[in-house]
């Protein structure tokens, strides 16, 4: 479909109208219309359409396009409706979507449902030199059903460009207008009822800079409570690991919040919460293990020599065994009293307003100046742990300074919205890169004991069991060396961080301006 | 890419009727598909109803690149285009002998079109000189049709031992039988024989069919204007006997 000009139809077009008007000047063949039925497709998050993606089927085909263009630009051969990513045939859109999707999986967002009835415009040899197609969409099937848009294509011929100028000239002419600026993608999520972009788990937040902190937080709080609640209500219908994984994140940073934004609530409030959080977050812990070992399969196989590849899967199927218990068990005790319970003491918690006389030191401070104070302190204390590390790199500083990390990057995302947006991105994709050693280094620790404690636990009764126990040595082996890689480069990696042009960039957002700004 | 010419060292045995219809199949069955027609007498380009002519006539078409492309025209049916053929290719063997290499002069022409289509078929003069010697070296199959006649067994003996003396191999021409006659005795104890002496002819036959004949008045693939005809079946199973023969999987 390439080079394909799409037209809008006058209010009273129909389709004699248009053949009759071409008849003067050209032989027209119209053929038998033809129905063809298309489903778009993204992941709960938006990720396509964040790209500009469109993704969609028809027939046994997965097309890729870009929002406003009509240009394929990959399709490949499909068996089964798109699910996951690693189902796809290896192809270039494979390879193309794949750092867009990851691990999400593919919903099916609307069927459309189209009549297509092409013209083919003949040459003195009746020779076909271009189509015109009439295409009415329907968000139902059936003729009777309301049309959702109707368009007019023409599509060249390869090798009869005048023939094909001409006719949109013709066109033009006779009063259609080509639309350039029009997807049909927006009426048919409309008729869907859906809409593109609604759900994101980043944190988009927008503050008042003088606003009291007590509010800022509930704001922040109020935030994350509806992430969670969205991403639990699709917990039980297990598309993919990443509802649970949002649902886990917006537990964390609230946990953070509470701890990070101090003295805004009463100190009893605070602590209690965070406790009750801490108990919310536990409740998926295995499970959540779980989903990153078996996320990991494909990444562990390719890193084991190709004579143990095919031995590790009894490990896989044991871990896919526990998932599912694991899945039951996260799904019950989300029923429990005890977490409705909290979750609505919560919610009726944020939704109080706020107190006069302010309950907690900071309570009405502006915003900004808790922001400023708490983003400053923590980066000098990163600083301060990090530097010491240097002298003397032992495992469990490195583990304390990732959750250091971590809160700081927490609240640099609450309060983004307070400070110049470039400035900000630039500074958390800075601390990204630290964190990103930080975790790996984490992560190969926590698998490696992980996956000394799963190999005890494997029944031990078969010989190829035995297999996946040398398997799984060979695995631990090659994970130590790359931690040993990753803790090497953790020196320059935090030297780059700590370095003095970006002391200079943090304290001249976040240092000491207080006295400017406090009323 | 995969490359196939409709070969023949002799003349009206059927080349221009198996290179379209062929080339509509593989074309309606997915793979993006062209036909190049190489016989100045342009038959294939007449059943597309495409007008003979390259834009730079066969100087252009020796370029190849961009200039072949531009001469690309879109068939009637999806997925499939048509290079169509111009009278000056009749001095192709000639302008050949010009260049460097002068016998692999087609398969740098042809090379710029693999990334474009996964079939390109070839419909081939009869010609047993250089540009013979061009269609060996630039395709991976030959296919050659082969009337059950002494005559046409003759030919096709000459064929393999050209091969053989100028060291082609021989291991990538394919034969189907082509206009059989089946009430004629001889045409089956022909094919009998040739089934058994020689390797690569495929168990597949075109029979002679007015059908067929009718190509020139619908300027159509029979397998486009009479799907379900005996004739548009001929064509299917030689398709699917030539990919079974030629790869393990039978699709291309």
């Amino acid at each position: 479909m390439h080079d394909h000009l799409k037209f809008s139809l006058p209010n009273d077009y129909n389709q004699q109208q248009l053949t009759g008007a071409l008849a003067d000047h050209y032989v027209i063949k119209k053929e038998r219309p033809v129905l063809k039925r298309t489903a778009i497709y993204d992941t709960f998050d938006w990720r396509l359409f964040n790209k500009s993606f469109i993704l969609y089927t028809s027939e046994n085909k997965l097309f890729l396009r870009k929002l406003f263009k009509n240009t394929i630009i990959h399709s490949a051969v499909i068996t089964s409706p798109p699910c996951f990513l690693w189902d796809f045939p290896d192809s270039e859109l494979k390879e193309r979507l794949s750092p867009v999707l990851k691990m999400r999986a593919l919903l099916k967002l609307i069927e459309l449902h189209s009549r297509l009835t092409a013209h083919r415009i003949l040459n003195q040899d009746e020779k076909t030199v271009t189509r015109l197609v009439y295409e009415e969409i329907r968000p139902v099937r059936g003729k009777n059903a309301p049309v959702l848009a109707t368009y007019l294509w023409l599509q060249p011929v390869k090798g009869y460009t005048k023939d094909y100028q001409n006719i949109t000239k013709h066109l033009e002419e006779t009063g259609f207008t080509a639309l350039k600026k029009e997807d049909i993608y927006f009426k048919a999520m409309e008729a869907a009822g859906k809409s593109p972009g609604s759900y994101s788990s980043k944190l988009k937040i927008q503050l008042d800079p003088a606003m009291r902190s007590d509010e800022a937080t509930k704001i922040i709080l109020r935030y994350l409570l509806q992430i969670m609640k969205i991403n639990e209500a699709n917990l039980e219908n297990d598309l993919d690991t990443e509802f649970l994984h949002d649902f886990r994140v917006a537990t964390r940073r609230t946990r953070s919040a509470l701890g990070q934004i101090k003295s805004v609530f009463p100190k009893n409030i605070a602590s209690r919460f965070k406790k009750e959080f801490a108990f919310v977050g536990k409740l998926s812990n295995q499970l959540r293990d779980l989903d990153v070992y078996l996320l990991k399969e494909d990444a562990f196989k390719a890193i084991l020599p190709p004579v143990l590849r095919d031995d590790i899967d009894p490990l896989f199927d044991y871990l896919r065994k526990n998932r599912s218990k694991a899945l039951q068990n996260v799904i019950r005790s989300l029923k429990y009293k005890k977490y409705a319970q909290i979750m609505q003491n919560w919610e009726s918690f944020l939704d109080e307003p706020v107190q006069d006389p302010p309950p907690a030191s900071n309570a009405n401070v502006p915003i900004i100046n808790l922001a400023r104070k708490r983003i400053y302190k923590q980066y000098r204390r990163i600083v301060k742990d990090g530097s010491r590390i240097l002298e003397n790199t032992e495992d469990e500083k490195l583990h304390a300074l990732r959750i250091e990390c971590k809160k700081l990057r927490y609240l640099m995302e609450f309060f983004s919205s307070l400070f110049p947006r470039k400035k900000i991105s630039m500074l958390i994709a800075q601390l990204k890169t630290l964190q990103d050693n930080l975790g790996d280094f984490n992560d190969l620790c926590v698998q490696e004991i992980y996956l000394l404690n799963i190999a005890e636990d494997l029944p031990a009764t078969h010989r190829k069991s035995k297999k996946a126990q040398v398997a799984i040595g060979s695995l631990i082996g090659t994970l130590d060396r790359e931690k040993q890689i990753i803790k090497d480069a953790f020196a320059k990696t935090f030297t780059d961080y700590a370095s003095s042009s970006n002391k200079r960039v943090f304290s001249e957002l976040f240092a000491s301006k207080q006295k400017e700004t406090v009323p | 890419m995969t490359t196939l010419a409709l070969y023949s060292n002799k003349g009206g045995v059927g080349k221009t009727s198996a290179a379209v219809n062929l080339s509509y199949l593989a074309a309606q069955a997915g793979a993006k598909t062209l036909i190049c027609d190489l016989d100045p007498q342009s038959s294939a380009t007449y059943y597309f109803r495409v007008k003979p002519k390259l834009k730079f006539g066969a100087k252009g078409f020796i370029k190849g690149g961009a200039q072949i492309n531009k001469s690309i025209k879109g068939t009637d049916y999806e997925n499939l285009d048509l290079l169509p053929a111009d009278f000056t290719l009749r001095n192709l063997d000639a302008v050949f002998g010009k260049f460097k290499r002068p016998k692999e002069r087609l398969s740098k022409i042809l090379k710029p079109l693999k990334s474009e289509y996964d079939l390109v078929i070839l419909d081939c003069p009869v010609t047993i000189s250089i540009l013979a010697e061009n269609i060996f070296n630039a395709v991976e199959f030959i296919l050659v049709p082969l009337i059950p006649t002494t005559l046409s067994v003759r030919t096709y003996k000459q064929l393999l031992s050209f091969c053989r003396k100028n060291k082609y191999d021989a291991g990538k021409i394919y034969a189907f039988f082509s206009m059989v006659d089946g009430r004629k005795k001889m045409h089956k104890e022909l094919m009998a024989m040739m089934l058994k002496e020689f390797n690569g002819v495929l168990r597949s036959l075109i029979p002679y069919l007015s059908q067929i004949e009718r190509m020139g008045i619908e300027r159509e693939p029979v397998a486009a204007f009479a799907p379900g005809s005996v004739a548009s079946k001929a064509y299917q199973n030689l398709w699917s006997k030539f990919q079974e023969a030629a790869f393990a999987n039978p699709s291309i």
